[in-house]
């Protein structure tokens, strides 16, 4: 019997979805929202996926503000609980990126045991869309329990702070003009990457160098 | 059916006041296992209504028996008799020797005792047994108008209480529960497991109750009555009205294993302390049980166990109010609250998304002249400021007497030569001799 003679792609293309059978990724990457256009290129199931950690690190506001809109695109009816020790989230900021605040649950836990506990049973509970946590850290054992704790109910969490194993980590800062500078630290599956995205028009949109220029150049003349 | 009252008499109540309030309150608590009302008559007993309670205890005898019984082997001498009125129990337990008396043998029992039987003041006794009238029956030889022109109204009262031509209300000391289940075991149980289960069974035919009546608990106490006369209790509160069992079994479950058992619960008593009305939903083909549609269940059976081991007022709803200052424009509501509908924000006017508080000072050195700042100090760390928008004016509304204290703030949007954003303000005092202050009060994103 001939065998076509494969290329080189096609040979790296089948063992990945080989790799992805055995870890069980198609079920995890099955469900994805989009983020941007030119960073789900680079994501695995052609954007973030659902029903998993992910680590989110970076400036607070900015991470927030993230997670937040990230939390508006899933296709989900449910509630978004947001746990942290001492409140520091002013919801208004969240309105901008269409964040529905009604359906939003802030829960305050002010003892770490507490805390995972809260976001531990949250993450089970079908009826959570996402869970955003300011969370210091988290070993092995505990990320993968809430990894499992998040397959089971297909809830998504968007967790703040160190993580020992998450699906996706990255890393918003600000950039000057209301942008954000987009880092993919690590993607299961996938490859890191790095952009300049920002809010425009109810949008997540890449600010092109040039756009950045010209931005910068406006403000120059108006400073 | 007639009323039937139980009178308790302590004759060696301890005579420090505090100690002796104590030991009554415990008594009182412990009788609730009696019955629902009881109460305290100030004059060293106890009172219990126990109305359709005595079968429950094999008839009014038995009833007597036990509870005497039950508190003489906890070292306290009581004497207790049973009547249709409140008035005839308080004077048989106190006055006569026999303890029962039902229906037609009441004046029979009451006449020949002694008038301080009636409960009345002491001056009043006196001047009775002054004019000869030792005994309650002797009243009956006195006309009526001459007992009130003579020693007051309260007399005549007093004993047309004691022979039931006025009702008398017992005052619980606290508030029978709307739904009350109670379960006596013919073995005393303390394994946690053996304590799940007859809650369990207590909680089922509770929801059954309250399904009946279209209505759901908001807040329910267990009562575990033990064998050494200790009452262990646990509560739980529910965001929304419940009556799904599982529900309820899942916040009982964590609570149960607090509850110390000690040598065993004999009897348990299961209350709803507050309800609200649950009218059953509609069915639809996926959910058959009217009671619970799992979907919006499950997160309220959530928000229900973290409110129970964090408290209520931790878990919050975020609400918008009509006000343009940040303090009072966002509130964290308990989600123990009604919800209420949401304000419209205005989303031209922006707003950080983590929050400063209190608001941290910082420090400007220089001022554009347009007034918005060039410069600010973070403790030692110094920021560039690049950009600015503002100032954005906001003056606390005059008919809020709360929010008077600052005069106006200028709010400015400012991002600096690293990008980071800030939402700063400078506050004016009405003293225009006080310098101006800045403060760092978020971050925007």
């Amino acid at each position: 019997m001939l065998i076509a003679p494969a290329s080189s792609k096609h040979v790296l293309a089948d063992l990945r979805e080989k790799i992805d059978t055995l870890e069980g990724a198609p079920r995890r990457f099955g469900r994805t929202i989009s983020i941007c256009d030119v960073v789900d290129a680079v994501l695995p199931g052609r954007g973030l996926p659902l029903g998993c950690i992910h680590e989110i690190k970076g400036n607070p506001a900015n991470v927030i503000a993230f997670a937040g809109l990230l939390s508006t695109r899933i296709p989900r009816h449910g509630s978004v609980l947001f746990i942290e020790p001492n409140r520091t989230l002013f919801p208004l900021g969240l309105l901008p990126y269409g964040v529905d605040l009604t359906r939003w649950i802030h829960v305050r836990a002010r003892k770490p045991k507490d805390l995972v506990w809260t976001v531990l049973e949250g993450l089970r509970c079908p009826q959570v869309t996402a869970v955003l946590a300011v969370i210091a850290k988290a070993d092995l054992t505990f990320s993968r329990r809430l990894q499992l704790a998040a397959e089971s109910s297909g809830a998504t969490g968007f967790l703040f702070g160190n993580m020992a194993s998450a699906i996706t980590r990255w890393q918003v800062s600000p950039v000057s003009n209301f942008g954000w500078s987009l880092e993919l630290l690590y993607c299961r599956g996938g490859r890191p990457g790095s952009w300049h995205v920002g809010w425009r028009n109810g949008q997540l949109i890449e600010l092109s160098r040039a756009m950045q220029r010209e931005l910068a150049a406006e403000t120059a003349l108006a400073g | 059916m007639s009323r039937r009252l139980l009178c308790l008499y302590l004759s060696d109540l301890p005579q420090e006041p505090t100690e002796q309030n104590r030991v009554k309150q415990r008594l009182i608590q412990w009788c609730n296992r009696y019955s629902p009302i009881v109460a305290d008559d100030d004059a060293g007993g106890i009172v219990l209504d126990i109305t359709g309670c005595a079968h429950l205890f094999g008839g009014e005898e038995a009833l007597l028996n036990d509870i005497q019984t039950r508190i003489r082997a906890a070292g306290q001498r009581v004497r207790g008799a049973i009547a249709d009125t409140l008035g005839a129990a308080w004077a048989l337990a106190r006055y006569s020797k026999q303890v029962i008396v039902i229906g037609s043998e009441l004046p029979q029992a009451l006449n020949p005792l002694p008038v301080e039987g009636l409960r009345l003041p002491e001056d009043v006794t006196r001047a009775l047994r002054r004019v000869g009238l030792t005994s309650i029956g002797a009243f009956h030889k006195i006309g009526r108008q001459a007992l009130v022109t003579r020693f007051g109204a309260s007399t005549l009262l007093r004993l047309d209480q004691a022979f039931g031509q006025i009702e008398e209300a017992v005052t619980p000391y606290r508030q029978p529960a709307p739904y009350s289940i109670r379960r006596a075991l013919p073995e005393p149980i303390a394994y946690t497991g053996a304590v799940e289960h007859v809650v369990a069974e207590l909680v089922t035919e509770l929801c059954l109750r309250l399904r009946k009546d279209h209505t759901g608990a908001r807040r329910l106490n267990l009562e575990c009555y033990r064998v050494d006369g200790a009452v262990s209790t646990c509560g739980v509160s529910t965001s929304k009205p419940v009556r799904s069992v599982k529900h309820l079994m899942r916040l009982f479950s964590e609570k149960i294993e607090t509850i110390d058992a000690g040598f065993g619960i004999e009897t348990l008593i299961l209350s709803v302390l507050n309800f609200d009305r649950f009218d059953p939903a509609q069915l639809t083909l996926t959910h058959f049980d009217p009671d619970r549609n799992d979907n919006i269940e499950a997160f309220d059976e959530l928000i229900d166990r973290i409110g129970m081991r964090l408290g209520f007022e931790h878990v919050s709803r975020l609400r918008i109010q009509q006000s343009f200052l940040p303090e009072l424009a966002l509130q964290f509501e308990s989600v123990m609250a009604p919800v209420t509908p949401n304000a419209i924000w205005p989303e031209y006017r922006l707003r950080p998304v983590y929050w400063v508080d209190p608001p941290m000072r910082i420090e400007v050195a220089t001022i554009h002249p347009a007034g918005s700042p060039v410069q600010f100090r973070m403790g030692r760390d110094a920021r560039r400021i690049v950009k600015s928008e503002g100032p954005e004016r906001l003056t606390p509304e005059w008919w809020r007497l709360e929010s008077r204290v600052w005069q106006v703030r200028d709010y400015y949007r400012i991002e600096d030569d690293r990008g980071c954003r800030f939402w700063i303000f400078q506050e004016f005092y009405a003293a225009a001799t006080l310098a101006r202050r800045w403060f760092l009060r978020g971050h925007l994103p």
